[in-house]
């Protein structure tokens, strides 16, 4: 391999315009302006990578900034076929956020946080508050706390995880239980922290903007204090996976990420959407991965060994048997010494569908960082959310990937929980009604 | 006696019918039948059943947003059931009957696809309002004919007025004890014996916490608002964090630091303990002049809750002694307390409410449960940083979980103009 001095900035097909060493990313406001000049993201636009800069004024056309964010966009909560946030396009914000139910609380508290959360969330999405921001009475604590008050929707999805704890013998749901839910087993390479780990609850936040993104999930956090406490987080920035028409992005370990993800309705409802499932027919099930990168170590790493553990190219992101990103790679070519192209080892082979009897999962990942740790290093890393028909689906990928996968050398599953992701309700009712029947 | 329970009631029986301003029923005009057929909202009065008038109140998507339709905007004297059902209106949370500024019933956590939930009050002829926050018109008339409600006895207004009185009294009475224990201290520290001194210390330290929300905040006559020499509460229970230097070290803490970290009583500690006991004997009687409104027994409960959460918890009230928990129990306490006098009106009022609060108390005493230790003056173990760092974020939550429904009964118990 000859290595790509990571200042090689080559005006390639990935980065249009980025030679300067500036990428901005434009944000459209409103959509008859359309093309108003570069207001910058706030921490989105240090973070930015492969965004291209439209020349201003051009009017975007063709597509030619196909990561032009518009702030305006809005997804609708009610009557859908699938939950939000899952199918759709990668914002640039996410926050995970997981809660245990407090002792004592009874199944009617649960049923009213469900509705509570519903209604609140079906506002939040349509970029409305969840009450009032300035109550009528001097006395009354305000019912939204008002710090998205003025900004657009952002394209926010809120997706609710139903956790396996909710299911025993606490609110008398045992025969509700969502067939394939249970608690994920033991797997190579875990390197768990209980205080990262589980949770009855789970909320999935994204947006375009961060702010809006936090107050989602603060004032939904807030409504359900005393039936809720909260019990691990994960703030993510920068989408680490692309939906269908978004380009690649990239992981801190400055490598695309999801090439080869699941993008079209009919991918999804092979990999992702339950069938026949009950009540949950419609939904999916969560797979919530907190995955702490040794940066340091990572970047001490000729560039030339990152791809072989990757088995892609660092710019291009071609696997090592091709010359594009979306090149088909060729676990079986053999290279002139006689072994594989691609290390069996290499993520990419052991992680691709060819090599796991057909498994694919929706990843849906964000990058992170928890800022400096208790070493002084940086603390960051991938928050990986999969979306999958059969949490099975993803124990055998990683049990494979933990066990022999040549990155594990660098990275660490400190996080974990698994959740079932209800379909979406009609208007009038509540994610999980069907549970209180 | 602060309030006047009827003084606020819209006495209008006779002109209620021809004054009603129907503002989002949908209806308009008509005249007044009572008793008549159910199915038009307006003038009708609403059917009895069971003894009681039936007004169904549903949460609805209408043209111009979220509604709250009414099927019946008037009734005759006496009991009323509202009975609220959210079909899709995702905005709308709750909604109050009121009388003017006070609240007389009402239902909360109104989500769509919920049940139907109902609440019955007994009312006099005159005009209410039904409040739905979040609603495109937020405020409707609703009114009762019939005879006006005379100054009824035992109601939420009444209830409420009485216990913020006994509280008055409540507050006093803590006071008178804390200038016992407050002289005992003084005693011990005049003797020079440490270890006793430590103890009394423990022992002094509860009431002020109880009460200090109700009656920080004073300054002593002759003094502007910004001198600390002379603000009650910083002579009291001032710390290293708020030391004005203009001023030095004072009260409580200043005794604190000398037994703890310089670990010997000297002429400037028993200087401290002469001044707390003046100190002292002045807000006892700043107190017996006070008087209290419903609305600040709760802002006070929610004073001490917020105190628990930003210096107990984090260990930094007693950052010598580690009596953090002395003092978190005694804020709690105390707010316990103050809610205990609001509580045969509140439950008038918001019976759901009521009883979410009384369950986070109780999780928050049987939290605390666990770190008694009768060996301990105070009662509890010391809250060190090793048990903080354990256990802090668990007892932060739990605290949280009380104070939310806590912050909103000022609301609900509101009587002041």
């Amino acid at each position: 391999m000859t290595p790509v001095a990571p200042s090689d900035r080559a005006p390639g097909s990935q980065q249009p315009g980025a030679a300067a060493g500036l990428v901005r990313r434009r944000f459209m406001q409103g959509t008859a302006a359309g093309v108003a000049a570069g207001a910058l993201a706030t921490g989105g636009a240090a973070w930015g990578l492969g965004g291209s800069l439209a020349s201003a004024g051009a009017g975007a056309a063709g597509g030619a900034d196909k990561d032009l964010v518009d702030l305006t966009g809005q997804h609708a909560f009610y009557d859908q076929p699938h939950p939000p946030g899952i199918q759709t396009l990668p914002q640039r914000h996410a926050i995970v956020m997981t809660f245990d139910m407090v002792a004592g609380t009874t199944r009617g508290d649960l049923q009213s946080l469900l509705a509570r959360w519903s209604a609140a969330i079906s506002r939040l999405m349509a970029g409305q508050p969840v009450g009032q921001v300035q109550p009528t009475s001097a006395e009354a604590v305000a019912q939204d706390t008002g710090e998205a008050t003025g900004l657009d929707p952002a394209s926010l999805t809120v997706t609710v995880g139903l956790g396996p704890g909710l299911f025993d013998e606490r609110f008398g749901l045992a025969a509700k239980r969502p067939r394939l839910l249970r608690p994920l087993p033991e797997l190579p390479s875990d390197n768990l922290d209980p205080a990262l780990t589980g949770g009855d609850l789970s909320l999935q936040v994204c947006a375009d903007d961060p702010q809006v993104c936090y107050h989602a999930v603060r004032n939904l956090a807030r409504m359900v204090r005393g039936t809720v406490h909260t019990r691990w987080t994960v703030i993510g920035f920068g989408r680490a996976s692309a939906g269908a028409g978004q380009q690649t992005p990239r992981n801190l370990m400055g490598f695309k990420d999801g090439t080869r993800n699941l993008r079209t309705p009919e991918e999804l409802d092979s990999h992702v959407w339950l069938k026949d499932a009950d009540w949950m027919t419609g939904g999916s099930y969560q797979v919530v991965r907190k995955i702490l990168m040794n940066i340091e170590t990572w970047d001490a790493d000729r560039v030339s060994d990152q791809e072989k553990i990757f088995a892609r190219t660092k710019l291009e992101g071609a696997p090592l048997t091709g010359r594009k990103e979306f090149d088909t790679p060729s676990f079986a070519t053999l290279g002139p010494d006689g072994q594989p192209v691609i290390d069996p080892t290499s993520h990419v082979a052991l992680a691709s569908a060819e090599n796991n009897g057909g498994i694919r999962i929706l990843r849906r990942s964000y990058n992170y960082t928890d800022g400096i740790n208790a070493y002084g290093q940086l603390d960051a890393g991938l928050l990986f959310v999969a979306y999958v028909n059969d949490p099975d689906h993803f124990v055998r990928l990683q049990t494979r990937l933990g066990a022999s996968d040549l990155l594990n050398e660098y990275i660490s599953h400190v996080g974990s929980g698994i959740f079932a992701v209800p379909p979406t309700p009609k208007v009038g009712h509540y994610i999980g009604e069907p549970l209180f029947a | 006696m602060p309030v006047s329970p009827s003084r606020r009631l819209a006495l209008t029986a006779a002109a209620g019918l021809t004054a009603l301003a129907l503002s989002a029923c949908g209806s308009s005009g008509g005249d007044a039948t009572a008793g008549g057929g159910p199915s038009v909202a307006g003038l009708t009065a609403a059917p009895v059943k069971d003894g009681a008038a039936q007004v169904a109140v549903t949460l609805a998507v209408g043209s111009g947003g979220d509604a709250c339709q009414l099927d019946h905007a008037t009734a005759a004297a006496g009991p009323v059931t509202f009975t609220v059902t959210n079909k899709d209106a995702a905005s709308i949370t709750e909604l109050e009957l009121m009388s003017d500024q006070r609240i007389l019933g009402e239902k909360e956590n109104l989500a769509p696809g919920l049940p139907a939930v109902s609440f019955t009050v007994t009312l006099g002829g005159g005009t209410y309002q039904v409040y739905c926050p979040g609603a495109s018109v937020e405020n409707q008339t609703f009114t009762v004919t019939g005879r006006a409600a005379t100054a009824p006895t035992g109601d939420a207004a009444t209830l409420l007025a009485a216990g913020a009185t006994e509280y008055g009294t409540y507050a006093v009475q803590t006071l008178a004890d804390m200038q016992t224990a407050v002289a005992n201290l003084t005693k011990a520290v005049d003797s020079g014996d440490l270890a006793a001194a430590k103890k009394q210390y423990a022992l002094a330290r509860p009431f002020y916490e109880k009460v200090e929300s109700a009656v920080e905040g004073f300054v002593l006559p002759g003094f502007t608002a910004d001198d600390n020499r002379g603000n009650l509460d910083y002579l009291l229970d001032m710390r290293a964090s708020n030391l004005d230097p203009a001023v030095g070290w004072h009260g409580f803490h200043a005794i604190e630091r000398d037994l703890w970290q310089g670990g010997r009583i000297t002429d400037r500690t028993r200087t401290y303990a002469a001044a707390l006991q003046t100190d002292t004997a002045k807000l006892a009687g700043v107190a017996k002049t006070l008087t209290y409104q419903p609305e600040d027994l709760a802002n006070g409960a929610a004073g001490l809750l917020e105190e628990v959460q930003s210096n107990k918890i984090k260990g930094e009230e007693e950052s010598y002694s580690h009596l953090d928990l002395v003092d978190f129990a005694a804020n709690v306490e105390g707010a316990q307390q103050a809610f205990a006098y609001l509580k045969p009106g509140l439950e008038k009022i918001d019976p759901t409410l009521t009883e979410q609060v009384a369950t986070q108390f109780d999780r928050v005493n049987t939290a605390l449960e666990k770190y008694k230790d009768p060996s301990q003056a105070g009662g509890f173990r010391l809250w060190t940083p090793a048990l903080r760092a354990t256990d802090a974020a668990a007892m932060s939550k739990t605290v949280q979980a009380l104070q939310d429904p806590l912050s909103q009964i000022a609301q609900k118990v509101a009587t002041a103009q």
